[in-house]
């Protein structure tokens, strides 16, 4: 067992009138791709924010690297990218760079070549020079995931890491990402976007209303919550499947998205009686698979529809939960 | 350290690569020119007036008159004798504008000292005051004389009394004289004043950009809160300090080549009130003492403002407290002028929030004993360190904060909590 990189331990946050951490542990080992999922007001900004050390625990301790300091002391070996992303408008980009590298002890010498390194591989090399404002939102983003990485730090926390971008460059991000680990480096990000996580992750953690439901692996998390199940796509007509999903005999629960359908099998149901009862039912199916459920199913399932609904988040203090 | 100069850096090099500095830079030194200049043009301004003299009078007071006017350089006279319709012809050409005024001199000017000036404009004190000037020494002369004194005595006793005013300095007489004196000390309450006031609150926006893009919840991730606003306060201040160089150094050449361009222009270099003063090595390093401290105070005042604010309307709000006091700071320099000694003066002087225009234009105005500047410096230095505290444990907090701005005593709570 390797000593963990980040260890949460019973971290609480109150703000006036509600919790929005409640006794929440995590613990992360290095070279992990961590997953803080939630649903929107879980406490997923919070509790990165009491691992930066940007609020203060009102109860419980982070510990960083196995040490005592604080993510101040350590922040040239951590990388952080903010739920709200914001850098200077008016400074040109790779100045911005440069200066976001020396308040992480970075020289300005060294950072340079690797600011132009970056901004060369995500595309952003003819805007070096131009002001932070003349950037679409999409390049801003880049811009400062490249300030969060700029330092090689070797743990990476990213809040929210996809919100606001495109398909192409979702997929440069997790590209990125994955890169990250190859070279041995631990991220941690949340996202309440299920399909990313779960293509990314080998690690996750769903956390609502601040406390925390499953902490595991993203293969045993499968495993323990999967149970059997089967995809269902229809080529177009569905006939009376409705009725053979409601029946409590063969189809424990159902998830009906329309064009296809996950279904968890009662117990001791044969999934041969299903595809029976469907092709009876005068449904047309283009797909019938044995599956592992998805992340999504899983989460749906814990936090349910009513906890899914975000919170009122109240406007006093840093409270972004 | 390394970061706080890095913020310092970044400070410094973003603004003085606005085109706002650049600008301020320029009009600086305009501005200064303008001071030079504007009084010279401003005397001018009226230009000569053309005026013709009705003289009623028997024997030579008409022509003295007449050439005494001529000497002062305001008044272009011309002579006429009096005569039936003159007064209504003469009332004419200045409704037309071909003539200033007239001036109708009769023997009532010896006799009971009484003259009339008709014209279009009388308000001009200049003028007035030229025309009264040169009457009253001739029809004083001409009534010593009718009185049967010698004419060499009554030239004797009209010799022009030149009061000259120097400023002893320590226990040196300088140079300097009372004009002199007063436009230093009010060139330093101004440059102060709008110095402190527009750095501070540059500061200002400088956290308020900080905290509204959110970039200060990265900021604070690698530096400590106080270092953040130490090097924003350290940054801006260099920026400043840069400005009065660029300032000084054309401000310098402006008066060394001075005279070489009112010659040039064809103006005459008198009739002035802002006389330039000699800027000693000692004045320049009290001047450099207190807007530093003074900008050290208030910066790190207006760096809290900004902490507190979620926009600019909000800051512009809150900023409100901190420029009053500095305005009353600038507003003293009026009574400090008058009696630089006073009670109030020293007092003013020796609180630290008047203090750093209080002191300079004290200074300027008159000398000052040492220990009465330690004193104030002293106490200056004290209060840095306990406002910048202050505001450095309120700046902590509400970086980070959004949402309403806080109350009073949650700032006081702020302040005192660990």
């Amino acid at each position: 067992m390797t000593t963990p990189i980040l260890v949460v331990d019973r971290v609480t946050k109150r703000f006036a009138g509600h919790t929005a951490v409640d006794g929440l542990s995590l613990s992360v080992i290095p070279g992990a791709i961590y997953g803080l999922l939630g649903p929107n007001g879980a406490g997923k900004t919070t509790t990165i924010r009491m691992i930066m050390n940007i609020l203060v625990p009102d109860e419980g301790s982070v510990q960083l690297f196995g040490g005592t300091g604080t993510a101040r002391d350590y922040s040239g070996r951590i990388g952080f990218l903010p739920e709200e992303r914001g850098l200077y408008p008016k400074m040109r980009v790779l100045d911005v760079l440069l200066f976001l590298a020396e308040t992480k002890g970075v020289d300005r010498r060294s950072a340079r070549p690797k600011a132009l390194d970056w901004l060369e591989r995500l595309g952003l090399t003819d805007w070096r020079m131009r002001k932070v404002s003349d950037l679409s939102k999409g390049m801003q983003q880049k811009v400062q995931f490249i300030s969060t990485l700029l330092h090689e730090p070797d743990l990476v926390l990213l809040d929210e890491p996809f919100a606001g971008l495109d398909p192409v460059n979702a997929e440069v991000m997790r590209e990125t990402v994955l890169d990250l680990r190859r070279h041995g480096k631990t991220i941690v990000f949340s996202t309440h976007i299920m399909e990313q996580a779960e293509k990314l992750c080998d690690h996750v953690c769903i956390i609502a209303k601040g406390k925390k439901l499953i902490d595991d692996t993203l293969g045993r998390v499968k495993e323990t919550h999967g149970g059997r199940h089967v995809t269902v796509a229809f080529d177009g007509t569905q006939g009376n499947a409705p009725q053979v999903f409601a029946d409590r005999r063969l189809v424990a629960k159902a998830t009906d998205f329309g064009q296809y359908a996950e279904l968890e099998l009662a117990p001791n149901a044969d999934a041969q009686d299903i595809l029976k009862a469907l092709v009876g039912s005068g449904a047309r199916l283009s797909r019938f698979e044995l599956t592992a459920p998805s992340l999504h199913k899983i989460f749906i399932d814990l936090v349910g529809p009513a906890a899914a609904r975000p919170e009122a988040v109240p406007n006093q203090g840093a409270v972004h939960a | 350290m390394r970061k706080v100069l890095a913020v310092i850096r970044r400070e410094f090099v973003e603004r003085v690569r606005t085109k706002m500095f650049w600008v301020m830079a320029v009009l600086g030194p305009v501005f200064f020119a303008a001071l030079v200049f504007l009084p010279i043009l401003f005397s001018r301004a009226g230009g000569v007036k053309r005026i013709v003299v009705v003289d009623g009078t028997a024997g030579a007071i008409g022509a003295q008159v007449v050439d005494a006017l001529q000497r002062t350089k305001f008044v272009n006279p011309d002579r006429i004798a009096t005569g039936p319709g003159v007064v209504d012809s003469l009332t004419r050409e200045v409704g037309a504008k071909r003539l200033d005024g007239f001036l109708i001199l009769t023997e009532a000017l010896v006799d009971s000292g009484k003259a009339e000036y008709r014209a279009s404009n009388v308000s001009s004190f200049a003028t007035n005051a030229t025309i009264e000037s040169a009457l009253s020494r001739i029809a004083n002369a001409a009534r010593l004389e009718r009185a049967g004194v010698n004419p060499a005595v009554v030239a004797q006793a009209q010799i022009r009394i030149d009061l000259a005013t120097k400023k002893i300095s320590g226990s040196k007489t300088t140079g300097e004289n009372a004009a002199q004196s007063f436009s230093l000390a009010y060139f330093m309450a101004i440059i102060l004043y709008m110095a402190i006031l527009l750095y501070g609150v540059n500061v200002m926006s400088s956290v308020l950009e900080e905290k509204t893009t959110r970039i200060v919840e990265v900021l604070v991730s690698s530096l400590r809160p106080f270092e953040l606003m130490l090097g924003k306060v350290l940054g801006v201040g260099a920026v400043s300090l840069f400005q009065f160089v660029i300032w000084g150094v054309s401000a310098r050449l402006l008066i060394s080549q001075r005279s070489r361009l009112v010659g040039q222009q064809g103006l005459q270099d008198a009739g002035q009130v802002f006389q330039i003063p000699a800027v000693t090595l000692e004045t320049a390093a009290i001047f450099i003492a207190y807007f530093l401290g003074g900008f050290l105070l208030y910066s790190s005042m207006y760096a809290a403002v900004g902490a507190i604010s979620s926009n600019e309307q909000e800051a512009r709000q809150a900023q409100q407290p901190v420029n009053f006091t500095l305005v009353i700071a600038f507003m003293a320099m009026f009574a400090l002028l008058n009696d630089p000694g006073s009670k109030l003066a020293v007092t003013l002087s020796l609180i630290p929030f008047t203090s750093p225009i209080a002191m300079p234009v004290r200074w300027a105005a008159g000398s000052l004993p040492a220990r009465e500047i330690a004193l104030s410096l002293g106490l200056l230095v004290i209060a840095i360190v306990l406002v910048t505290w202050m505001a450095s444990r309120i700046y902590r907090v509400g970086i980070l904060m959004t949402g309403k701005r806080p109350s009073i005593r949650e700032l006081v709570r702020w302040v005192r909590a660990g």
